[in-house]
């Protein structure tokens, strides 16, 4: 049984045929009719239901990143305008009680969300593979060790860490912010990595690639990694969206970059000044909700990455 | 048996290691640790007072002594649950405010786990059981939406609605001033009161993941070949689906709350700062808030600790529960 | 028209137990055209009758089995004609409805390498929970039950109390078949029960299971590609192709009777693996379309003697009628120069494995003291079951491990020099596995599903023969004419899934010749084929021995076939060489009791002892 980025367990992608054994049951000889019969991965991508509306939110989020300077009406730290206010008109989401346009720190602070998202996730894949792809192909001791180290990362609270961490640094920023991320997250990816080599490791196709006089960078890069490629995307994109969820944490705590406007700083503003007093729900309510479309839009394409990968699920 | 004894060893293992890198994290920057901090808090213009350095100074050794003479002292220190002393609550020991913050934590975070993880686990059963049913296209379609909603925002509306809007219950705290604490009703009743709302909060979006989880794994298992016998065999609908389904999905979803109780804990933090709540999380927040770096330390360690061991029992568990596992076959 | 009709003559007897009438079963899917995977199927079971159901791949025999108990899942559905169980019409039935008859009256056995076993429970509750399904059984009564039916299919009863994985793939199964006659049913189904086990063991299972048969009186729909073991124990044999079923005959009528093109091209296929003549009768239908060209490319993968599609109409057969003995005899008569010089020289090889569980070790004799040769134009099979150490032995000789004691030397004819295998290493390892290649066993994990054939073909090319890409693809097509994939181009850009289980075997073969080695190791190269594409593969083999004088090592469990391919005979048995020789004499001949028992276990419908009553 494989596992999916998430953790949740998906049935194997090959059909299990067994050696002496030409013969397959009913459901075998169905999969193997879907596995030929396989579209691109874009179209699956789209004919998927949820994947349609994750890319589509996606894509909203990433023109307001992109273009706020042009959509925001106002700049995120322009404090000309009355404190506290209730969503009207001329600001519909309010003021913070620095006299700030919330819907402009809203739309400025996805770029935050999205960067950090972006970067975090990209290096913190990038090391989970790095240490899976070593791991799962030299075994022996090599495996022994760095297996240990994967589950000393998966195991160590992460927040709390980077809670620790960020105390203790002198440095502050963006930057800091994704490397704090990237070093502390890249456990569950390199496990199902190591989990996947090992089991491409032992293909037939592989064993040939040597025999073929392939070596083994060329086997490992050009041979293993495209069929692997659907998983290490999901990955990436799993590893995004906890990214943007870890910086919303770190945010909220007051640890995040106190000159960026994220929307978990929103967060951590609305809740040190009173939101609640002043009963401006908007201010409680926006930031949270767009951290959670964004998250959720990710987890979406997932769900269609993986009916690449597992024509199982496809018939949802 | 071996099983058991390699977790075992395991958990040892990390033991160390969490130890060792509770050890390592203030030393990272190089120099004199205590001499940085000073200087960091120094530099952002709070007063350091003398209580602090003698903080510091006490929980980090003396500096011109080679690293490992201090991993030694500092391990010594540690064996003996000598953690130094908070200065944020000076004179009290780090050790003994995290005392009495623990078993807030403990009770909080351990009782809606297991409830998460319970309930969650029965739903996503029978999300599986009636695949592409009504219940189960709206468990689909809202978990993935619910799962990402991060805890601490939950928290904050629920605050804000149950507590300010809406004044059902109290807007903080563990428990109302006026009830001296001790194991009397009045306390107690007080103490669940106050609980409600962050333990609400927590599982509001803990179970969803088991949801998820669960899902999956019965889906997968419900096509297993032993699952199609056990239907020719003609066994009852019910039976099918606890011996033959539920307990083989679970299986995986153990070793997955091992893992997640990470982030659990995480999670754990945010919402007891948010409800003012008397535990380890509020604790540490505030600690970074002043700066008590002696008191964040130790409580990263006694997190951490935690984790590893609710993973060891989970673990053990599995071990139980798996009979390939704890009895290696040679098929 | 050749071939019986579908409907038996009308029993005079009792009603029949199982009756399928114009039964279609179709997979319906949401995004792809609908599939039938049965079609208008027709068939009786009289009370205490074993019938077989024998096909390949893609016939729908499976389906057929399942479908009509109502075991199989969407988006498989029956959507025409109706199954009649003693009587009783359940087509229509619910899980409710059926559930009364399961177990009770209708048993099934899945196939052996399947997970039928829940893995979280023992043997006994494995039982437990299907007799006290339907009885009123107490534990303790159950226990004596359970004991009994263990020991019928001679199992201690004290294996009770393990659990599944603790078990032998014989045990499991033995345990499969007593758990289905728990109840004393009416009806069992055995869904290829004994495939993927030791021939030794279906043997006796088979033999078993016919005695019980007999003491119990149930009837039997025995669903199996593999036609020999369908001969062994049952009374009738129907045929399936391409989800109709084509003929059914007696089994002691089938190698006589009139029958249809397609029973008659899977018989002949037998007889050619086994070196049986061809059945006379048909050579005049074969020489209609016999080359390889105008093979289809489909998207489906549709297993078809020849590989060439056939509607049942056609009177076109396309099995070769070629015979792999002639042609072992047109090589060995051909002997090129310089034949029979040995290639590789395996000397006394031994090799242990040690197994450390829990603080206990144990020591696993792999390989006992080997020693062949291998010389050029000549092909050497070692035959030996799972366990054996024949694929071992394969390891050693291409380097991938190292044997403990003795020695694997390769004469490289080029540098003019010895070398030992065992002390081989980085570079000078990869020289020589361009002369060692290998033929693997499964089609469908040898070829790279990333990559197109003219990329898998194209890199032993450039790595080892340092071609340019341009002629490194000429010379991929090449090949590819070689192995019988013609033409070229139609293949050579395809994906290995656009491209059927023989043709894959192929590729393979090409990909193996192409950096011109000296040995060729096929490691059970169509035991994962269909029956009918067999013989082409190895005849493919032969001829390429021939043409480029190789030295071939063909490891199999298959002790006929290795007599139709190879001159030279090592029966392994527990990793030691316990009989060797003339191929034909270790067949005819065998001086060892092991060689015997395999020879009697193997189950070949064409033994002129081979009848049913037995």
């Amino acid at each position: 049984m494989a596992l999916d980025t998430r953790g949740f367990a998906v049935p194997d992608a090959t059909p299990s045929q067994k050696p002496e054994s030409p013969v397959e049951s009913p459901l075998q000889e169905e999969e193997r009719r879907s596995r030929v019969a396989a579209p691109g991965w874009l179209k699956i991508l789209w004919q998927n239901r949820k994947s349609r509306v994750g890319l589509a939110l996606l894509a909203i989020f990433a023109i307001l990143a992109i273009f706020a300077p042009v959509i925001a009406p106002y700049g995120p730290h322009d404090t000309q305008f009355f404190p506290s206010e209730q969503p009207s008109s001329a600001h519909w989401l309010g003021t913070t009680q620095a006299g700030e346009d919330i819907l402009s720190q809203l739309i400025w602070g996805a770029r935050t969300s999205l960067l950090v998202g972006l970067f975090a996730g990209f290096f913190s894949t990038v090391i989970g593979l790095v240490i899976g792809m070593i791991a799962g192909y030299a075994g022996g001791w090599i495996d022994d060790i760095l297996s240990f180290f994967i589950n000393l990362a998966l195991v160590i609270p992460t927040l709390p860490l980077m809670i620790t961490l960020s105390a203790y640094s002198q440095i502050t920023g963006i930057a800091f912010i994704i490397f704090v991320i990237s070093v502390t997250g890249w456990g569950w990816g390199a496990r199902v990595k190591r989990s996947q080599i090992i089991t491409l490791r032992e293909r037939d196709y592989i064993t040939a690639s040597l025999f073929a006089g392939d070596s083994m960078v060329r086997i490992v890069f050009r041979e293993i990694m495209p069929n692997m490629m659907s998983l290490v995307v999901a990955s990436f994109i799993g590893a995004a969206g906890a990214a943007i969820g870890s910086e919303a944490g770190l945010a909220f705590l007051g640890l995040g970059d106190p000159m960026t406007v994220s929307w978990g700083t929103m967060l951590n503003w609305a809740n040190n000044s009173g939101a609640m007093l002043t009963g401006q729900w908007a201010w409680l309510v926006a930031p949270g909700l767009a951290l959670a479309l964004l998250i959720t839009s990710l987890t979406l394409i997932n769900f269609g990455v993986d009916a690449i990968s597992n024509p199982h699920l496809r018939e949802e | 048996m071996v099983y058991f004894l390699r977790k075992f060893a395991f958990f040892l293992l990390t033991l160390w290691a969490a130890v060792t890198l509770n050890f390592l994290i203030p030393r990272l920057q190089g120099g004199d640790p205590a001499e940085a901090i000073v200087q960091k808090l120094a530099g952002q213009s709070q007063a350091v007072s003398p209580e602090q350095v003698q903080a510091v100074r006490l929980m980090l050794g003396v500096p011109d002594e080679p690293l490992w003479r201090q991993y030694i002292d500092y391990l010594n220190q540690t064996i003996h649950g000598e953690f130094g002393v908070s200065y944020s609550y000076f004179p009290y020991t780090v050790l003994h405010m995290v005392g009495q913050t623990l078993p807030w934590t403990l009770i909080l975070v351990g009782i809606t786990q297991i409830l998460s993880f319970a309930i969650g686990t029965a739903l996503g059963t029978w999300a599986a059981w009636r695949r592409n049913g009504r219940f189960d296209s709206i468990v689909s379609t809202f978990g993935a939406f619910f799962g990402t909603l991060p805890f601490f925002w939950t928290a904050l509306l629920l605050l804000y609605l149950f507590a300010f809007k809406w004044p059902l219950f109290p807007d903080g705290g563990g428990y109302s001033g006026d009830s001296p604490p001790g194991w009397n009703w009045a306390f107690v009743s007080s103490a669940i009161y106050h609980s409600v709302l962050p333990a609400v909060a927590i599982m509001l979006t803990g179970p969803i993941g088991w949801i998820m989880g669960m899902r999956n794994t019965m889906i997968q298992v419900l096509g297993e070949d032993y699952t199609r016998l056990a239907r020719a065999k003609g066994l009852s609908e019910r039976r099918i689906a606890f011996t033959y389904g539920a307990r083989n999905a679970i299986l995986p979803n153990v070793t997955g709350f091992a893992i997640s109780l990470g982030g659990i804990v995480g999670g754990s933090i945010l919402v007891e700062q948010i409800f003012n709540y008397p535990g380890m999380g509020r604790l540490m927040f505030d600690a970074i808030g002043n700066r008590d770096f002696p008191l964040i330390q130790t409580i990263f360690l006694f997190l951490t600790i935690g984790v590893l061991t609710a993973n060891f029992l989970a673990d053990m568990l599995y071990g139980v529960l798996d009979p390939r596992v704890r009895r290696g076959g040679d098929s | 028209m050749a071939g019986s009709p579908p409907n038996p003559p009308a029993s005079a007897g009792p009603q029949p137990v199982f009756a399928v009438r114009d039964l279609d079963v179709t997979y319906l899917t949401k995004y792809r055209p609908p599939f039938q995977a049965v079609k208008k199927a027709t068939l009786e079971i009289a009370p205490g009758e074993i019938v077989g159901l024998v096909g390949e791949s893609g016939s729908g025999k499976s389906t057929l089995g399942n479908a009509a108990i109502h075991l199989i899942e969407p988006p498989g559905t029956i959507t025409g004609g109706s199954v009649l169980f003693d009587g009783q019409d359940i087509t229509r039935y619910t899980e409710d409805q059926m559930r009364p008859l399961r177990w009770k009256e209708i048993a099934t056995v899945f196939q052996s390498s399947m997970n039928s076993l829940n893995p979280v429970i023992n043997i006994e509750r494995q039982f437990q929970d299907a007799i006290q399904a339907h009885t009123g059984m107490s534990d303790a009564e159950c226990r004596t039950r359970i004991a009994e039916l263990l020991e019928m299919v001679t199992i201690d009863p004290s294996f009770m109390r393990f659990f599944p994985h603790e078990l032998s793939g014989g045990m499991k199964q033995r345990v499969a078949i007593a758990l289905a006659l728990a109840l004393d049913p009416t009806f069992v189904l055995l869904d290829e029960p004994t495939t993927g086990l030791d021939v030794v063991v279906q043997k006796s299972i088979l033999r078993n299971l016919k005695e019980i048969q007999r003491t119990h009186g149930f009837s039997v729909l025995f669903i199996s590609h593999d036609l020999g073991a369908i001969m062994e124990i049952a009374d009738r044999v129907i045929v399936m192709y391409n989800g109709e079923l084509v003929d059914t005959q007696p089994t002691s009528h089938l190698l006589t009777a009139n029958l249809h093109p397609y029973s008659r091209s899977l018989l002949n296929a037998y007889r050619e693996l086994w070196g049986v003549p061809p059945d006379a009768t048909t050579s005049a239908m074969v020489d209609a379309v016999a080359s390889h060209q105008d093979v289809p490319v489909t998207t489906v993968d549709a297993h078809v003697p020849g590989e060439e599609a056939i509607a049942p109409t056609d009177h076109a057969v396309a099995a070769e009628e070629s015979d792999l003995e002639r042609r072992k005899r047109d090589r060995r008569r051909a002997g090129v120069a310089g034949s029979g010089e040995v290639v590789l020289d395996v000397r006394d090889i031994v090799k242990t494995y040690t197994r450390r569980r829990g603080f206990t070790s144990t020591t696993v004799d792999a390989v006992q003291h080997v020693s062949f040769r291998l010389e050029r134009g000549k092909i050497t099979a070692l035959v030996g079951q799972s366990g054996s150490g024949k694929s071992t032995i394969g390891r050693l000789v291409t380097g991938v491990e190292r044997a403990d004691s003795g020695a694997v030397t390769f004469t490289d004819s080029q540098a003019k020099r010895m070398v030992d295998v065992g002390a081989l290493k980085g570079r000078a390892l990869k020289n020589y596995r361009r002369h060692a290649q290998l033929v693997f066993q499964d089609p469908y994990s040898a070829l790279n599903p990333a990559h197109t054939i003219a990329h898998s073909l194209m890199r032993p090319l450039r790595n080892y023969r340092k071609m340019g890409a341009g002629q490194a693809r000429a010379e991929a097509m090449a090949m590819l004419e070689q192995v019988g994939l013609t033409p070229a181009d139609r293949f050579i850009d395809k994906y290995p899934h656009q491209v059927s289980g023989g043709q894959r075997q192929r590729v393979v073969v090409a990909r193996a010749l192409a950096p011109q080695p000296e040995i060729l190791i096929a490691d059970e190269p169509t035991s994962m084929l269909d029956v009918s594409i067999r013989a082409e593969i190895l005849e493919l083999l032969n001829d390429l021995v021939r043409d480029h004088n190789l030295a071939m090592l063909y490891i199999t469990h298959d002790l006929l076939s290795a007599r139709i391919l190879s001159d030279e005979i090592l029966v392994l048995n527990k990793g030691r060489v316990v009989e060797s020789g003339i191929a034909e004499q270790v067949i005819e001949d065998p001086q060892d009791d092991y060689t015997e028992l395999l020879l009697a276990s193997i189950p070949n419908p064409f033994a002129p002892a081979a009848s049913p009553a037995d």
